[in-house]
C-alpha cells in the first residue's frame, strides 16, 4: 500500500498514517472525505441488499396511491407512473423516470446481490470489476426520495378535488428509500474491495 | 510560500471509482490495479463537456418554465399549468409548506445549478486562485441537492396517470414537463463530468 493519499478532489497529497479505525480523515486543504472506516460486515450488506429487494418488489406490486371519484376508482403503480407519460407520447420522458425509479434501484440490487453472496463464500462472480464499476455509475441516478416527496405533493394537489387513499407501495417506499441509502453507505467502493481483497488472502 | 505537494508533482494518480493512489507509470493508459478502471490525471475534456451540457441545459430552462408542464381538461373548460402556476395553486389551496417545496425545488434548484457551475467552470478555466475554498462548497452543495428538481415531474406522472375519470375529468402532459426533465438531465451529466481539481490547479 502507499504511503501516500492523494486527494481525490484537490489533488493535495497526504501522508498516510494509520488507518481510522472508527473515524474519518478529511483533505486538510478542501475538507474532501480521504479514509472512512471499511470495516462494515458483508453479511450486514447482503442482509440490507434483501431487504431492499423485498421492498423493491413490493413497491412495483402494490399500488403507490388511489383517487377515488364520482363512484369509480383509479390506481397508480411506480411503473404506471411511467406509463402515463408513454401513453399520451412523452417517451423520453418516461424512460427517464422509468430509470430513476425502477430500473436504477433494481440493478442497484441485483448487481450487489449477484456480486456479494459469492463474495461471501470466498468466491468471485464473474465480471466483478466491471460490474461493481457499472454499479458506482449507476447510483446517482437512483432517486427514489425524490419520487416521495413528488408523490407527497400529487397527494395534496388531489385531495382538494377528490378522494385520496396512499397504498401498499407508498409505505414500501418509504422504507426502501431508508434501506437504499443504507446499502450504500455499507458498500462504498473502498469497502467493497476490501472485502474482494480479504477474500483473496 | 512553496507549491504544495500534489499527487500530480509527485506522478501520482487517484481512482475516482475507488479512491486508491497509484503510481504513474509509462503506460498509456494505465488502468487501477485493484479495480481495473481506467485512470485519468484529470477528466478528460473535462471543461468543455461541462459548458456544453450547461449551455444546453441553461437553453431549455426557458421553455420548461413558460411553456405548461400539464394541461387539465374538465366538462366546462381547459386549464394550463406551468411550474409557477402550479406552484401558485398550491399556495391558494393553503398548503404554503408544499408550495415552498415546489418552489425551491423547481425553480430554484435548476436555477442555483446553471449559475453555480457556470461561476465554478468559468473560475476553474480562468485558474483563479481566489475563493477556492467556497467555489469547492458551492459545486458540492450543487452536486448534493441536483437530483431534488425531478420533484415535480414525478408529481404530474402520477397526476396524469390518476386523473382519467371519463369524459368528467382528464390531465394531458405539456411539453413543459419534458424540457424540465431535460434541464434536469443535463445538470446531473454535466456535474458529473466537472473535475473539481481543476479548481485547485496552479496556473502554468
Amino acid at each position: 500500500m502507499p504511503s501516500v493519499i492523494v486527494c481525490p478532489a484537490c489533488d493535495l497529497a497526504h501522508r498516510r498514517t494509520a488507518e481510522p479505525a472508527q473515524g474519518r480523515s478529511r483533505c486538510v486543504r478542501c475538507r474532501a472525505l480521504l479514509q472512512r472506516p471499511e470495516n462494515a460486515s458483508i453479511d450486514t450488506a447482503i442482509a440490507l441488499a434483501v431487504c431492499a429487494l423485498v421492498l423493491l418488489l413490493l413497491s412495483n406490486a402494490y399500488p403507490l396511491v388511489a383517487l377515488h371519484a364520482n363512484g369509480s376508482t383509479r390506481e397508480a403503480t411506480l411503473i404506471g407512473a411511467a406509463g402515463g407519460l408513454y401513453s399520451q407520447g412523452f417517451k423520453a420522458l418516461a424512460g427517464f423516470v422509468l430509470l430513476t425509479t425502477v430500473v436504477a434501484p433494481l440493478a442497484q440490487v441485483a448487481t450487489l446481490l449477484y456480486l456479494l453472496i459469492p463474495l461471501r463464500l470466498r468466491r468471485h462472480a464473474r465480471g466483478e470489476g466491471l460490474l461493481f464499476r457499472l454499479l458506482t455509475r449507476a447510483r446517482p441516478w437512483t432517486f427514489v426520495e425524490v419520487f416521495m416527496l413528488g408523490a407527497l405533493v400529487a397527494i395534496v394537489r388531489l385531495s382538494a378535488f377528490a378522494r385520496v387513499v396512499p397504498g401498499v407501495a407508498l409505505w414500501s417506499c418509504a422504507l426502501l428509500m431508508l434501506s437504499l441509502s443504507a446499502l450504500t453507505s455499507h458498500t462504498a467502493p473502498g469497502q467493497f474491495w476490501r472485502w474482494v481483497e480479504r477474500s483473496r488472502q | 510560500m512553496s507549491a504544495p505537494i500534489t499527487g500530480r508533482s509527485l506522478g501520482l494518480l487517484v481512482c475516482l471509482e475507488c479512491r486508491s493512489t497509484v503510481r504513474g507509470g509509462t503506460a498509456a493508459q494505465p488502468r487501477c490495479p485493484r479495480c481495473f478502471a481506467r485512470l485519468h490525471a484529470r477528466k478528460p475534456h473535462s471543461l468543455a463537456t461541462t459548458a456544453l451540457l450547461l449551455l444546453g441545459a441553461a437553453v431549455l430552462y426557458v421553455p420548461a418554465n413558460v411553456l405548461p408542464v400539464m394541461y387539465t381538461n374538465t366538462l366546462f373548460d381547459k386549464e394550463k399549468d406551468t411550474i409557477m402556476s402550479g406552484v401558485l395553486v398550491l399556495l391558494h389551496s393553503g398548503s404554503w409548506p408544499i408550495a415552498l417545496l415546489v418552489f425551491i425545488a423547481s425553480i430554484v434548484v435548476p436555477l442555483l445549478k446553471i449559475v453555480v457551475l457556470s461561476v465554478v467552470v468559468y473560475s476553474a478555466w480562468r485558474r483563479s486562485p481566489r475563493r477556492r475554498q467556497q467555489r469547492t462548497e458551492l459545486y458540492r452543495l450543487v452536486e448534493f441537492i441536483g437530483r431534488w428538481s425531478m420533484l415535480d415531474v414525478y408529481a404530474i406522472s402520477l397526476l396524469v396517470t390518476l386523473v382519467q375519470i371519463q369524459s368528467l375529468a382528464s390531465i394531458e402532459v405539456g411539453w413543459g414537463a419534458a424540457a424540465f426533465g431535460a434541464v434536469v438531465a443535463l445538470t446531473l451529466l454535466a456535474t458529473r463530468s466537472f473535475d473539481e481539481r481543476l479548481l485547485w490547479d496552479p496556473a502554468p
